[in-house]
C-alpha cells in the first residue's frame, strides 16, 4: 500500500474529495458550453443503464443481454405518462416500477435456469420487444415513435434547457449511484458475490441463489427503467430502435470497458458508450465501424480489467519497475496479494491473471 | 472474499469529472445557434461560405442508401464550388461546405449529431435518411430554430407547416406513391384481385394506406390477401406461400429490402404464382433487383419514380445523367453506379437548395426558409417528365408528383394504363 | 395441406442457413470454451474474399477454396494473437473481445467493399424441384445437404478422432491437457481455424440468397445462438436439429396462429428454448455438465 492510497483512506480526506466532486458537478453546467452539457447528460443516461447491468452481471455474474429492453420500457412509460399529463415524479416512479415488475416476472421464471438459458431469455427481451413495440401502437406510437417534451427549463430557474436537463440527470444518477454503492457494500453485495463465485457454496452458507439472482435482476431492471426515464429526458423521443438488440451488445461492451463489477466503472462505461461514436464521427464519419472496433480491442488489450483499472495498472507498473530483480518472484506471488487488496469484487480469475496466465501458457507452450 | 472499500473509486470519479470538465470546457457564450432570426446573420454562414450538416446512417444495415444521401449533395455542391460557388440572393457568392455525421440509424445518435452540428456552427441540417432519426431531433430543431429541410423520409409530419415550421420533406410521402399505382389500377376497368406484402413500419403502412385510399370505391378491385414482414427477416417465403394461395393477379409490394425483394421475385415464380407486381421506387432497380430476380417471367412489373435511373439504357446517353455520374465520382466519393435512388434524390436536394440560396435575400435562417418554401415548378436535374419540385403547398413535401412506370425488359417506360 | 408442406420445406431451407453458422459456433465452443460473437462476421469476410477472387477472374470453386484456406489462417491467427490473451481471464471480457472483433471485421468489409448489396454467384443452378407437392429450389436443397454432411463430419471428428478428443481436452481443462503432452496453443489455433473454415463454407453457401453485405449474417447469428443453446452447446447434431426446428416452427406459427403473425413469430424460438431448458437444462442433445464443488 503506497502513501497515496493510505492518505485517501482517511475519513476526512474522503469527505473532502466527495464535497469537491459535488461542487464541481453542481457548478460545471453553468460554465460549460451547451454541447458539453448535452454530452454529459447522455453519459448520465447510459451510466445508470450500465450500472444496472453491472449489478446483475458484474457483481452477481448472471449474463444479461436484455438491459436495453428495460431502458426502452422505461422510456415508453415515461412518454406515455408525460403525454397524459401525469405529475413528473409519478412518471419517474412509474417508469422504474413498471420496468421493475417486468424484470421481476422475467427473473422469477428465468432464474431457475442455468447461466446460458438466462442469457437466451434476456436476449429474447429486446428481440421480441421491437416488434411488440411496433404492434402496441396505441401506447407506443408504433414504428414512428413517440415524442414527449418535458425537460424544458422552467422560467423561474433562469437556466437553459441543457443545464436543467443536466440537473435532472445529476439528481437521478447520483441517487442511483449512491444507492448502488450502499447496496453492494452491504449484505446484499456479499450475497451477490457469493452467488457469483459458486452457487452451491452460497447455498450452503444460507444464501438462496435463486432469491439473490431474482433480486439482482429486479434491481437491474429498476435501474434500467430509471435510465429510460433519463433517456426520454435527454432525447425527448423514443421509438422501437431505442431497444434494439445491437444496443444491448453495446451496453455489455461498455460495461466491460468501463470495468465490470465496479461502481465507478459504470460511469466510465457510460462515458465510453456516448463518447466513442462522437469521437469516431470526428475522425471520419465514413469509418465509424472500423474505428469503434479497433478502439474497443485496443482498450481491452491494454486494460483487460477495464478503464477503471487504470490506477491499479499504473500502480503495478510503477511498482514493477521499482522492484527490479525481485519482479520475477513477486509477479507469481502477485495474484495472491492482489486479490486480497482487490477492492472490486474479484472477477472469476483476477484480471491481472490475463497477463500472468499468458506467461504461464507461454511456458507450457514448449516445442 | 474481499469487498473492501475502494479509495480509487472516489478518486476515479473526481478525476474523471475533472478531466471531462477540462476537456469539454470552453466559454459558455453564444456558441451555436440559439435562435436564428433577425437581421444579423445566422450561425453557419459567412460572407464567403455556408455550412450544411447531414446526419444519416453511414454504417449498419441502412448504410447503402445513407451513403447515397451524402454523395448526391456533395457531388452537386462540389461541382458548384469548383465552378466558383453559388450566387446568393444577397449578392454574395459563397462556397457550400457539407459536414456529414454517422448516426447508424439510432435516434439517440442522430440527436447527438444534431447537437454537435449546432455546436459546430452549421447553418442547416438536410438530406438525412430515416423517420426515427429525423423525428428524434425535430423538436430540438424547432425549439432552436435550425432548419431541418429536404429530409429523406416520406413521413407526412415533416411537411406539415403548422407542426413542423422549420422542416420540409423532400421525397413524396409514402401514401402518394402507393396512391399513384392504386389510381392506375382503379381506372383500368378490369376486375383485379390484389395481394399485399408490406414492411411492418411507417414506410410499409404508408404505401398500403395510400393504395387503399386510391382504390376505395373502385368496385373492380378487391384486396384478397395482406401480410407483413420485418426488415430484419431472413426470408419472406412463408408470406409468399400464403399470398399465392389467395389467387391474386396483382401483387402490391411495399418492400425496401433488396435481397428479400429478389428472393420474392424468384420464389413466387417457383411456386407457380405469376401476378403483376408493384414495387416501390427504392427497390425497383433493373440491374440490381429485377434481373437477378428473373422479372421477365411476370406479365408486368410496375413502379413509381420521379428520378431518371442511370442504370437504364434509355438514359445512358442523357446529358443530365452523364454529368451526374461524373460529378458523383469526382466530388461525391462514389465511383460505382448508384445502387440506390437516394443518390439521385440527394443530387436533386442540392439543386433545390441552390435555388433557395439564389432566392434568399438575407443571410439568415428565416430568409432561407421563406425562399425554400417558395419554389414552384423547378425541374431539377434528373427529374422525369411530368415531375417537378414544388415547395409551395402546405402538407406536401418538395416532390409530390410521381410517374407510374412499367418494366420493359431493359428499363422503365411511363405507363399510361395498366396492362 | 400443400401450404403446410411448403411452409415446412421453406422452414427447413431457412433453418439450414442458421445451422451453417451454428455449427461453427459449436466448434469454437468445443475447442476453446468461448462463444464467438464474431463467427458471423468472419464468415462474411470469407465470403467477400471469395467474391474478390471471382472478380479477379478465378472460377468459383477455386475462389471458394482460396477463401477457405485464407479463413483457416485468419482464424488461427486471431486465436493466437487476439483471443489467447483473454482465454484465461474473465469470460465476459472474452465475449466482449469477440464483439470488438465482429465490429472490426464488419468495418473492414465495409471499407473494402462498401455497404451495397453485392451479388454472389451461386454454386448451384437456380432451378427448382418438387418434393411431396412442395416446391424447393435446388440451391436450398443443396445447402441443406451440405450442412448435414458437415454436421456428420463434425460429429465424427469430436467423437471418433484423436484430434477431436484433443480439442475437447484442451477446452475442458487446458492445464491437464498440457500435462498430458498436448500442444495446447497449437490445438487452440487449429480449433479456431477449423471454425473459421466452417464459417467460410456457411458464408459462401448463403451469400447468393442473402446478397453480400457486411451485416449479412447479423440476424442469422442470433438465430444460430438460439439453435446452439437449444440443441446443446456440445452437439453438432443438436444445433442442426434445433435450427431446422426453429425455421419450421416459425413459419408454421406465423401462418396458423394469426395472433402472433409474422411480426411476432421471432418469439417462437425463444419460447421453445425456455420450455425445453426448463425440462432439460443441457439442451436437447447436450451432455449434462456436472461441476464438483
Amino acid at each position: 500500500m503506497n502513501a497515496a492510497a493510505a492518505t485517501a483512506r482517511r475519513p476526512w480526506v474522503r469527505i473532502l474529495l466527495a464535497a469537491l466532486a459535488a461542487i464541481v458537478l453542481i457548478v460545471a453546467p453553468l460554465a460549460l458550453p451547451a454541447f458539453a452539457n448535452q454530452t454529459l447528460v447522455r453519459i448520465g443516461v447510459y451510466a445508470v443503464a450500465v450500472l444496472g447491468l453491472n449489478i446483475v452481471m458484474g457483481y452477481t455474474g448472471q449474463v444479461n443481454l436484455g438491459q436495453i429492453f428495460f431502458v426502452g420500457l422505461g422510456a415508453y412509460v415515461t412518454a406515455y405518462g408525460v403525454n397524459h399529463g401525469w405529475n413528473i415524479l409519478l412518471v419517474f416512479v412509474a417508469a422504474c416500477a413498471v420496468a421493475g415488475v417486468v424484470g421481476l416476472l422475467v427473473a422469477l421464471a428465468a432464474a431457475r435456469l442455468g447461466g446460458l438459458a438466462i442469457a437466451m431469455v434476456t436476449i429474447a427481451l429486446p428481440i421480441v420487444g421491437v416488434p411488440l413495440a411496433k404492434r402496441l401502437s396505441e401506447f407506443t406510437g408504433g414504428s414512428q415513435g413517440i415524442s414527449a417534451r418535458f425537460t424544458d427549463a422552467p422560467d423561474w430557474s433562469g437556466l437553459d434547457n441543457d443545464q436543467w436537463q443536466f440537473y435532472i440527470v445529476l439528481v437521478v444518477a447520483a441517487a442511483a449511484f449512491l444507492l448502488a454503492r450502499s447496496l453492494v457494500r452491504g449484505k446484499y453485495g456479499r450475497a451477490f458475490a457469493a452467488v457469483r463465485e459458486n452457487e452451491a457454496v452460497a447455498a450452503s452458507m444460507g444464501i438462496s441463489p435463486y432469491r439473490t439472482k431474482v433480486l439482482a435482476f429486479t434491481i437491474a431492471s429498476i435501474f434500467g427503467g430509471a435510465s429510460g426515464f433519463l433517456y426520454l429526458a435527454a432525447v425527448q423521443y423514443t421509438s422501437p430502435e431505442t431497444l434494439s438488440f445491437g444496443h444491448s451488445i453495446s451496453l455489455l461492451a461498455a460495461m466491460v470497458i468501463g470495468g465490470a463489477g465496479s461502481i465507478a466503472g459504470s460511469l466510465l462505461g457510460g462515458a465510453y458508450y456516448v463518447f466513442v461514436p462522437q469521437l469516431t464521427n470526428a475522425i471520419d464519419p465514413n469509418l465509424t465501424t472500423v474505428s469503434q472496433g479497433a478502439l474497443l480491442l485496443a482498450v481491452l488489450f491494454l486494460l483487460p480489467g477495464g478503464l477503471v483499472s487504470v490506477p491499479r495498472v499504473v500502480r503495478r507498473l510503477t511498482r514493477r519497475t521499482g522492484a527490479g530483480r525481485s519482479t520475477g518472484r513477486r509477479s507469481s506471488a502477485g495474484p495472491v496479494r492482489e486479490t486480497s487488496q482487490q477492492t472490486a469484487p474479484a472477477h472469476r480469475p483476477v484480471p491481472d491473471d490475463a497477463l500472468e496466465g499468458h506467461e504461464q501458457t507461454e511456458r507450457q507452450d514448449g516445442p | 472474499m474481499n469487498i473492501r472499500k475502494k479509495p480509487g473509486g472516489v478518486l476515479g470519479i473526481v478525476a474523471v469529472t475533472a478531466a471531462l470538465a477540462l476537456s469539454l470546457s470552453g466559454c459558455r457564450g453564444d456558441s451555436g445557434g440559439q435562435g436564428g432570426g433577425g437581421s444579423a446573420s445566422s450561425p453557419g454562414i459567412t460572407d464567403s461560405a455556408i455550412t450544411l450538416g447531414i446526419t444519416t446512417p453511414l454504417s449498419g444495415a441502412t448504410a447503402g442508401p445513407g451513403k447515397c444521401t451524402v454523395a448526391g449533395v456533395s457531388a452537386y455542391f462540389g461541382a458548384a464550388n469548383a465552378a466558383g460557388g453559388v450566387k446568393f440572393g444577397d449578392g454574395k457568392t459563397r462556397t457550400v461546405n457539407i459536414k456529414s455525421y454517422d448516426d447508424a440509424y439510432d435516434p439517440q445518435k442522430s440527436l447527438a449529431n444534431f447537437q454537435q452540428m449546432v455546436s459546430d456552427n452549421v447553418f442547416a441540417a438536410t438530406a438525412g435518411l430515416g423517420t426515427p432519426t429525423n423525428r428524434a431531433f425535430r423538436d430540438a430543431a424547432i425549439s432552436q430554430k435550425v432548419p431541418q429541410v429536404l429530409v429523406m423520409t416520406g413521413d407526412p409530419l415533416f411537411s406539415d407547416r403548422k407542426q413542423s415550421p422549420w422542416q420540409l420533406g423532400f421525397v413524396p410521402i409514402y401514401q402518394n406513391e402507393g396512391g399513384a399505382f392504386g389510381k392506375l389500377l382503379a381506372k383500368s376497368g378490369a376486375q383485379h384481385k390484389v395481394a399485399i406484402l408490406s414492411q411492418n413500419d411507417d414506410y410499409g403502412k404508408g404505401y398500403v394506406a395510400g393504395f387503399k385510399e386510391a382504390i376505395q370505391g373502385a368496385s373492380n378491385i378487391s384486396v384478397v390477401g395482406e401480410q407483413t414482414y420485418e426488415a430484419t427477416d431472413t426470408s419472406v417465403d412463408a408470406q409468399l406461400t400464403q399470398l399465392a394461395s389467395s389467387g391474386a393477379d396483382v401483387f402490391f409490394n411495399a418492400m425496401s429490402i433488396t435481397p428479400l425483394t429478389i428472393a420474392a421475385l424468384q420464389k413466387a415464380q417457383q411456386i407457380g404464382w405469376k401476378p403483376s407486381w408493384f414495387l416501390p421506387s427504392n427497390t425497383s432497380s433493373p440491374t440490381a433487383i429485377l434481373e437477378p430476380g428473373g422479372a421477365a417471367a411476370y406479365p408486368g412489373i410496375y413502379s413509381v419514380s420521379f428520378a431518371k435511373a442511370p442504370q437504364s439504357p434509355a438514359f445512358a446517353k442523357d446529358p443530365d445523367v452523364v454529368k451526374f455520374l461524373d460529378e458523383l465520382k469526382k466530388y461525391g466519393n462514389y465511383p460505382d453506379m448508384p445502387a440506390f435512388p437516394h443518390c439521385m434524390w440527394s443530387y436533386m436536394v442540392g439543386a433545390t437548395l441552390e435555388k433557395a440560396f439564389q432566392n434568399m435575400k438575407e443571410p439568415t435562417r428565416d430568409s432561407f426558409m421563406t425562399a425554400l418554401r417558395d419554389i414552384k415548378d423547378l425541374k431539377a436535374p434528373l427529374m422525369l417528365e411530368g415531375t417537378s419540385v414544388n415547395t409551395t403547398v402546405d402538407g406536401q413535401p418538395a416532390v409530390s408528383s410521381v410517374v407510374v412506370q412499367k418494366y420493359n425488359g431493359k428499363g422503365y417506360a411511363t405507363a399510361e394504363n395498366f396492362g | 395441406m400443400g401450404t403446410f408442406i411448403q411452409l415446412v420445406v421453406d422452414g427447413l431451407a431457412t433453418g439450414s442457413i442458421y445451422a451453417a453458422l451454428a455449427l461453427a459456433i459449436v466448434l469454437v465452443n468445443q475447442a476453446t470454451g468461448l462463444i464467438n460473437f464474431a463467427q458471423g462476421g468472419m464468415a462474411v469476410l470469407s465470403a467477400y474474399l471469395a467474391y474478390a477472387s471471382v472478380q479477379l477472374g478465378l472460377p468459383l470453386i477455386l475462389a471458394i477454396i482460396i477463401a477457405i484456406v485464407l479463413s483457416f489462417l485468419f482464424g488461427a491467427l486471431v486465436e493466437r494473437f487476439l483471443i489467447r490473451r483473454f482465454e484465461r481471464g474473465d469470460p465476459d471480457t472474452a465475449v466482449v473481445v469477440t464483439i470488438g472483433l465482429l465490429t472490426l471485421v464488419t468495418g473492414i468489409c465495409a471499407v473494402l467493399w462498401g455497404y451495397n448489396n453485392l451479388g454472389f454467384p451461386s454454386l448451384f443452378p437456380l432451378t427448382s424441384v418438387e418434393i411431396l407437392g412442395a416446391v424447393v429450389s435446388v440451391r436450398s436443397l443443396a445447402t441443406a445437404v451440405t450442412i448435414v454432411v458437415i454436421m456428420v463430419v463434425l460429429q465424427l471428428l469430436f467423437l471418433r478422432t484423436k484430434l477431436g478428443l484433443a480439442l475437447r481436452a484442451v477446452a475442458d481443462n487446458p492445464a491437464s491437457a498440457a500435462f498430458s503432452g498436448l500442444p495446447v496453443g497449437r490445438l487452440l489455433m487449429v480449433g479456431w481455424g477449423l471454425a473459421a473454415t466452417l464459417g467460410a463454407i456457411a458464408g459462401v453457401l448463403v451469400a447468393p440468397q442473402l446478397t453480400l453485405t457486411p451485416g449479412m449474417l447479423d440476424t442469422a447469428l442470433v438465430y444460430a445462438l438460439a439453435a446452439v443453446i437449444l440443441g446443446g452447446l456440445t452437439s453438432p447434431i443438436g444445433c442442426v436439429v434445433a435450427a431446422s426446428a426453429i425455421g419450421v416452427l416459425e413459419n408454421l406459427v406465423a401462418v396458423y396462429v394469426p395472433l402472433i403473425g409474422h411480426d411476432l413469430k421471432i418469439a417462437v424460438p425463444f419460447a421453445l428454448i425456455f420450455v425445453i431448458l426448463i425440462v432439460r437444462p443441457q439442451g436437447l442433445f447436450g451432455r449434462k455438465v456436472v461441476v464438483r464443488v
